[in-house]
């Protein structure tokens, strides 16, 4: 069976290295695109083009100056360079600055806690930010910081304080002047794959994650060290082709891959590939459609080049009526599916977990959402029902269906009271949940993606 | 088909899409529609102008939708309000448009607010606790023809500076429209002196430039603090003053919800006034049609006629 998954790998690294592959054609057509008579940037009284000699010299100058510069550099590179007068110490805080561009550092704080009760002993509650016990609980508080760092990069963080610790959920960089569409962000972040991994708990419909997304890659959702790169495509409408190859560990967020275990890198192959293309269909100035493919594979450690490969499919559809006067009706449809593979000894496990959600706001203020999931349990080549090694107890389909009503005060706060029905098929009775939520948001906070 | 021949073709199609949009000499993108209709208005046949927000849309909360990115990710020059109107939606589409010619601080980004004579702007500390108050000032400035004026013109020094080639054309279009704005205002002027001093209600601070221009008296406003929703005590407050002071209208946006305004509007009773939120620059309506077009609701206010 590892012969014949082989080939699907090829298939996906191939996925994963479209950008770059991409990337070449386009540069290769850059220089066909402006016609000739289209270029009128250039001033009627503009300079006659440059000799050779004077670009010598151009390049002579640049050259002494920065050798020049170099000698006026400190001499080891751990020291950041002298701060400009006047220009360091300037971090402004919201209320504090007086406006227009003094905010170098946007910083803000994201409470969330939730006030549970579960019938069950128990609960199945899979993500690490979830409500998971009877009584009050801290879902987190998040300390986000963004920045632009100079003018090639900028820099998002998303540190993470639970009850016994912090930890830093995301810390990436991303490219700001890159040629031909591209963009490359590297450290630690949640990887794109779908629609809700990217995410924070600050703009769920939910109190809690999909089950989903614990199951398949962990509580903390699909994260790691790695890069990413990604291209927009010069269409006339909205492709984004991504792909990223990230650390293959971590038992809260890599589960299906290397998860716990810590094995050697020796290859690009122990590393998680990820590869996604998402469009974006404007239907209407009211209506629009988000649609994503997703993949992800990476080694297990269940044997020699055992490997996992995650697909999945995403789709977001948007109701906002903005042309029509005096209404503040949102309607948002959320769905996604994964279909998991992976390698054991002697077999080949794969199944299948999906969501689909739908929330209406139906005054400013308030809004109200129901979500549907279904986990169904692993099963072999031959169709026959099997130990799952990640979830043994996992024997049968699990089925939760979720129902909340929202209420925001301001954009910054928001209240969410939110029941479940959770049916386990290897339990004897369905658990049910009730959760009232709280979340505040203080400081400057990034807006948000689409 | 060979497998070739179809790379062939989807190369083909990518770089006919590539190179289909029509080429103008400069491509702007303005946040607002009364941006992109000041931006017309001067740039004229050399600029191909976009506006990403709705004139029907709340300025304060516009989707981030990813098309939005890439009419960015094309774009020569982002013209933005700025004092952090845009500050919830646009900063996302400026990263992810991958078009450094847009950052903050580059040339081919222009903030219109600096072009403006502000008002409000808070001399004391501001928090949340007051609601959505702009530090830098209100932002609500092309309501007053008089600060748009100002704006066309830092449009048309920032259009001259990125295509050199065509600054004259650019001026001379400038003159144009100040020539015909300003002749068109003395005209609103006249319509409207029989609103100077006048005692009006608003639902959001969107009014204070308007009131600035044409002297009418804001003397309260719907929402209890900036961007929080009507709530009952606060309304009878409203309504109270309203019948006291003999308020003549009810001014509002078309975005906002309608409900509450329309009740205090017949319990005092004063007519209802909606004003379109910017220019419908989709269909085609210039800035001076647009504002000519609130002068009349405000005439037909005045006679006691809601719109």
């Amino acid at each position: 069976m590892a012969t014949r998954s082989r080939r699907v790998h090829g298939a996906l690294i191939a996925v994963s290295l479209s950008p770059w592959l991409f990337a070449g054609s386009a540069r290769a057509q850059e220089p066909a695109a402006p016609p000739a008579d289209a270029p009128v940037q250039l001033p009627e009284a503009a300079p006659p083009a440059l000799t050779p000699e004077e670009l010598k010299e151009i390049e002579d100058a640049l050259g002494s100056d920065a050798s020049a510069s170099q000698q006026q550099a400190p001499s080891g590179t751990a020291t950041p360079p002298p701060s400009t007068p006047g220009g360091s110490n300037r971090l402004s805080l919201p209320g504090t600055g007086n406006g227009a561009g003094s905010n170098l550092l946007d910083l803000s704080f994201i409470l969330d806690v939730a006030a549970a009760a579960f019938t069950d002993k128990q609960p199945l509650q899979s993500g690490a930010h979830d409500p998971t016990r009877n009584g009050f609980n801290l879902q987190q508080l998040e300390l986000s910081i963004g920045s632009v760092v100079d003018p090639y990069f900028r820099f998002d963080g998303n540190l993470v304080f639970g009850q016994f610790g912090v930890e830093i959920e995301e810390a990436y960089g991303t490219t700001l002047a890159l040629p031909y569409n591209l963009q490359v962000r590297a450290g630690q972040f949640l990887t794109r794959f779908g629609r809700i991994n990217a995410t924070h708990p600050h703009s769920w419909d939910f109190v809690d994650q999909p089950f989903a997304v614990g199951r398949i890659f962990g509580a903390e959702a699909n994260r790691g060290l790695g890069a990413e790169v990604s291209w927009l495509a010069p269409l006339p409408w909205y492709v984004e082709v991504i792909g990223s190859s990230t650390d293959a560990t971590g038992e809260a967020t890599a589960r299906s891959f290397l998860g716990a275990t810590s094995e050697r890198v020796q290859s690009p192959l122990d590393l998680q590939l990820t590869g996604v293309v998402k469009q974006f269909f404007p239907l209407s100035e009211d209506l629009s459609l988000m649609w994503g493919l997703s993949t992800a594979t990476g080694p297990n450690p269940t044997g020699y080049r055992n490997r996992t490969d995650v697909f999945g499919t995403d789709v977001y559809l948007r109701y906002r009526p903005i042309t029509r006067a005096h209404d503040t009706t949102l309607i948002t449809f959320q769905a996604e599916a994964f279909y998991r593979r992976r390698q054991v000894p002697g077999n080949v496990l794969t199944d299948f977990n999906t969501y689909a959600q739908a929330a209406w706001r139906f005054s400013p203020r308030w809004a109200t959402a129901l979500r549907y999931e279904l986990g169904t349990a692993a099963r072999g080549e031959g169709g026959e029902r099997v130990l799952d090694p990640l979830d043994p107890e996992w024997t049968e389909s699990r089925n939760r269906v979720s129902v909340n009503v929202s209420f925001w005060p301001t954009e910054f706060s928001r209240l969410r009271l939110q029941a479940g029905r959770d049916r386990a098929g290897w339990r004897d009775e369905a658990g049910y949940s009730l959760m009232l939520a709280l979340e505040l948001v203080t400081g400057a906070h990034g807006a948000h993606a689409f | 088909m060979r497998p070739t021949r179809l790379f062939a073709a989807v190369c083909a199609a990518i770089a006919l899409f590539a190179a289909a949009p029509a080429r103008a000499d400069l491509r702007v993108v303005t946040t607002l529609p009364d941006l992109a209709a000041l931006t017309k208005a001067v740039g004229g046949k050399h600029v191909q102008v976009q506006a990403l927000a709705l004139s029907s849309q709340d300025p304060h909360f516009v989707d981030a939708k990813p098309n939005l990115a890439l009419a960015l990710n094309r774009a020569d020059l982002l013209i933005a309000v700025g004092l952090d109107l845009e500050i919830g939606w646009l900063p996302t589409l400026q990263v992810g448009a991958r078009n450094s010619k847009i950052l903050v601080g580059a040339p081919g980004y222009l903030v219109a607010s600096q072009f403006a004579k502000l008002l409000e702007v808070p001399t004391a500390q501001v928090d949340r606790g007051q609601g959505d108050v702009h530090p830098g000032g209100n932002p609500h400035f092309l309501y007053d023809p008089r600060q748009a004026l100002a704006v066309a013109r830092g449009i048309t020094d920032r259009l001259a500076q990125l295509d050199p080639k065509n600054a004259e054309a650019y001026r001379a279009n400038l003159a144009t429209f100040t020539t015909d704005l300003e002749k068109a205002r003395e005209g609103w002027e006249q319509r409207l002196t029989a609103l100077r001093g006048q005692p009006v209600i608003a639902y959001h601070r969107t009014t204070a430039y308007l009131s600035d221009w044409l002297g009418f008296e804001t003397i309260a406003f719907l929402e209890p603090k900036p961007g929080i929703p009507p709530n009952p005590s606060h309304v009878a407050g409203v309504l109270a003053q309203g019948r006291q002071r003999k308020a003549r209208m009810v001014l509002m946006e078309s975005y906002y919800p309608d409900t509450t305004a329309r009740l205090v509007a017949s319990k005092i009773p004063a007519p209802l006034v909606t004003l379109h939120g910017g220019t419908d620059f989709k269909a085609g309506e210039t800035y001076i049609q647009h504002i000519n077009e609130m002068v009349e609701r405000l005439e037909k206010g005045l006679a006691g006629k809601g719109s």
